[in-house]
């Protein structure tokens, strides 16, 4: 396994396309959130209080856009070896597919994890210097931002298994599709195009079970930290939702891994 | 001793006309797409896609109104029609007047700025019924309105016990002409005005009415709207009939105010009328968009379009077939164009396929799950210039984020960052939309590609500028206008189009 880690590691580092994606995980992720906690005040409410911000939420909205580089990223460690026929170099190099595949997810979630921290722990700065500013003061019934709180530190680290997870479900798409343009399209409509839709269904049950199970509704319910009761799913059922997901795309990818030729 | 005899290098005789047109490239383009098995499929793919999740969309949508019949204008428009009335019947020609003393509404923060009070003829009681009114409103003056979606504004006089306001309403045949004084005795024109069916024996007297209080309210992370309560009280007096002299009926058209049902929707005492009314007389914004509920698989289906358009500039890179593309024709500007249109053709028929087999079957599902109340026949046509506009706009905007896709695919030269790109731009700002404040949600569905959904919508927004209306995104509202929304579109793909020109000028393939 430490070989195959290895090699994995010295592929996925060398290509110039890595540190740009990993960059822009961090990136995008810190400016949407920081963004989204600019533009909501207080005085939009009827009174502080009232205006029930979850402001972690709020401070973490990043990561809906930083998971769409985790995908690029987890899509190409995979479909780029297919594109430009690396995998048979790969393949006759590590025959043990299985433990190929397992170095593989290993090393892009771990990359993935890594710069969404950076990402996740950006944007939490950002949202506690700048939500005081809009009215969200300790006085209002908002304390500040802290990794100390529990909650809020389940919501951190909960967005950080988040983009992981993201970064698995890409790999196991692109292992199934073989294609980046297939995979991208598949992974992205199912995180993004999956909410748009529930919006247009409005029969109550329904819209509620979309919302359970559509992967990105769910699993961000993991940045909760307020009214959890009323959530369609709770943080941590939402996360697994998400891993299901993964898991099923792993485990298919997986087998066909073994099954096809390359 | 020899001579070298001199080689004169072949030239061709032939005339290379006809080979590098544009005319040519076109269907050099057209030959490589539609001979892509995975290309042609990809388009039929993003075809079912669309109509498949429309008619799911449409299956998961459901609405009840307790089997109460739906108020609608003689042009079939969807409308609210309450209010307190006092009248009596004007048969064939005449006119009313009356003075407008006061027009106060419940709740601390006063009448609603489209809080009624006038005079009116009206086809009956009943609601629906064609109507001329004369009002006075607390924010935006006199106004001169018949058959619930036409509007006139009159000067911008406001109404006080210090300064009444004085209006008349006549009739001449089919003519409804509307005067408005400070005194009594100069008077102005507000307008004239021929409205459908009002028979001879109408119903003519004084009017008050409120739109609901409507509350935006932000909490857990969206935005809601409470549509509360309000009741407006108006007095007016010197009121003046012509012709029948009977007894003023006292009436109310529609409902009162909920919390006090059995209360009578006015007084009268001499010539002065005390007339209170809830409710509104107007379009009814709220009422279900059915036609821009029938093709929500088109985002989907954008998805699948984005790919393929992509892949029709990025493989020719990844084989190296752009090397060719370029020796067989150098003049690289028009590669893109002649690529923009096969591909922007292409997926434009191809979405209007899908937007005409959607529509009338995602339709039928929603007139079964409710809807059929708020899709009369002869709105919902394929003629009819509303669905017309959302069928091929929705063709179109499919057409024109595949141009987007093609020319971010030329920059980017990848498939993966394209793709992601142009999915980002368009359905991420939707989902951001509904959390974030509604200004903000609004400006970025003003400021990115995601405006063109705004094409979807069977109402627009600015439709009626005097109903009050919140435009909730996650309702399915668009702040901008269908055609300036789709433009933004354009613009984005315009800009992209012309980035991709000078980036293929400027680089080796």
């Amino acid at each position: 396994m430490r070989r195959e880690l290895h090699a994995e590691w010295t592929k996925l580092r060398t290509l110039p396309s890595t540190g740009r994606l990993l960059l822009a995980v961090a990136m995008l992720t810190v400016a949407v959130s920081a963004l989204s906690a600019a533009a909501v005040s207080t005085r939009l409410c009827r009174s502080p209080a009232g205006c029930h911000e979850d402001t972690v939420k709020l401070g973490l909205s990043g990561v809906g856009l930083g998971q769409a580089a985790v995908v690029i990223l987890g899509v190409l460690a995979m479909s780029g070896e297919y594109g430009t026929g690396t995998i048979r170099t790969t393949l006759a190099a590590m025959p043990r597919r299985s433990t190929l595949f397992a170095a593989k997810a290993a090393v892009v979630s771990g990359s993935a994890m890594a710069a969404g921290a950076l990402g996740v722990l950006g944007s939490l700065l950002a949202a506690r210097l700048i939500l005081p500013g809009n009215g969200f003061t300790p006085a209002a019934g908002y304390p500040p931002i802290s990794l100390a709180d529990g909650p809020t530190l389940r919501a951190a680290a909960g967005s950080v298994l988040y983009l992981g997870l993201i970064a698995l479900l890409s790999l196991g798409a692109a292992t199934v599709l073989r294609d980046s343009a297939a995979a991208i399209t598949v992974v992205l409509g199912l995180l993004y195009a999956f909410p748009v839709i529930t919006q247009l269904v409005t029969d109550p049950d329904w819209h509620a079970r979309m919302q359970r199970y559509a992967p990105m509704t769910a699993g961000l319910a993991i940045q909760a930290t307020r009214n959890l009761g009323r959530l369609p799913i709770g943080p941590w059922p939402g996360l697994g939702v998400l891993a299901a997901y993964a898991g099923a795309a792993l485990l298919a990818g997986g087998v066909l891994l073994r099954a096809r030729d390359a | 001793m020899t001579t070298t005899p001199t080689i004169t290098p072949y030239r061709s005789t032939l005339e290379a006309t006809g080979r590098d047109g544009f005319a040519q490239l076109l269907r050099a383009e057209w030959t490589k797409f539609r001979t892509v098995r995975r290309w042609v499929l990809g388009m039929v793919a993003a075809v079912l896609v669309t109509v498949l999740i429309s008619l799911l969309g449409a299956a998961g949508n459901h609405v009840s109104n307790n089997g109460e019949p739906v108020p609608k204008a003689p042009d079939g428009t969807v409308v609210t029609d309450s209010f307190g009335f006092v009248h009596r019947t004007l048969t064939g020609n005449g006119s009313i007047t009356a003075r407008v003393r006061s027009l106060t509404g419940s709740g601390s923060d006063g009448a609603l700025s489209w809080a009624k009070a006038g005079i009116m003829i009206k086809a009956g009681t009943k609601q629906g019924a064609g109507y001329v009114a004369l009002m006075v409103t607390p924010g935006h003056g006199v106004r001169l309105q018949y058959d619930f979606t036409h509007d006139l504004a009159g000067p911008s006089a406001k109404v006080s016990t210090g300064s009444p306001r004085w209006l008349r309403l006549t009739r001449a045949g089919s003519a409804y002409t509307g005067y408005e004084s400070a005194d009594g005795t100069h008077w102005t024109e507000v307008g004239t005005v021929r409205p459908a069916a009002i028979p001879a024996a109408a119903q003519a007297g004084v009017f008050v009415t409120t739109p609901m209080r409507e509350k935006v309210t932000r909490a857990f992370g969206s935005t809601s709207v409470v549509a509360g309560g309000a009741s407006a009280t108006g007095v007016l007096d010197h009121v003046d009939l012509t012709g029948d002299k009977g007894q003023w009926a006292i009436d109310r058209v529609g409902h009162g105010d909920l919390n006090q049902p059995d209360k009578p929707a006015g007084s009268v005492s001499g010539d002065t009328f005390t007339v209170n009314g809830t409710g509104d007389i107007a379009p009814d914004v709220s009422a279900p968009d059915v036609v821009g509920k029938t093709l929500g698989g088109v985002l989907l289906g954008l998805l699948v379009v984005i790919a393929v358009a992509t892949l029709f500039i990025t493989a020719e890179y990844r084989r190296d077939m752009m090397r060719t593309t370029l020796a067989a024709s150098p003049r690289r500007g028009r590669v893109v164009a002649a690529k923009a249109v096969v591909i922007g053709a292409v997926t434009f028929l191809a979405g209007l396929v899908a937007t005409c087999v959607s529509y009338p079957l995602a339709l039928h599902s929603l007139r079964k799950n409710g809807f059929a109340p708020y899709a009369a026949h002869a709105q919902m046509a394929f003629t009819n210039g509303t669905v017309m506009r959302v069928v091929i706009g929705s063709a179109l905007l499919l057409a024109l984020a595949a141009v987007l896709a093609l020319a971010l695919g030329v920059v980017l030269r990848s498939s993966a960052g394209a793709i992601t790109l142009v999915a980002v731009l368009v359905v991420l700002p939707q989902i951001l939309s509904y959390v974030l404040p509604l200004t903000a949600g609004h400006w970025l569905l003003r400021l990115t590609p995601a405006a063109a959904f705004a094409i979807q919508q069977g109402t627009s927004p600015d439709a009626y500028p005097q109903v009050a209306h919140a435009c909730l995104p996650e309702g399915g509202c668009y702040p901008l206008s269908p055609w300036s929304g789709l433009g933004v579109l354009g613009v984005y793909a315009a800009v992209a189009l012309a980035l991709a020109v000078w980036r293929l000028n400027r680089r080796d393939a």
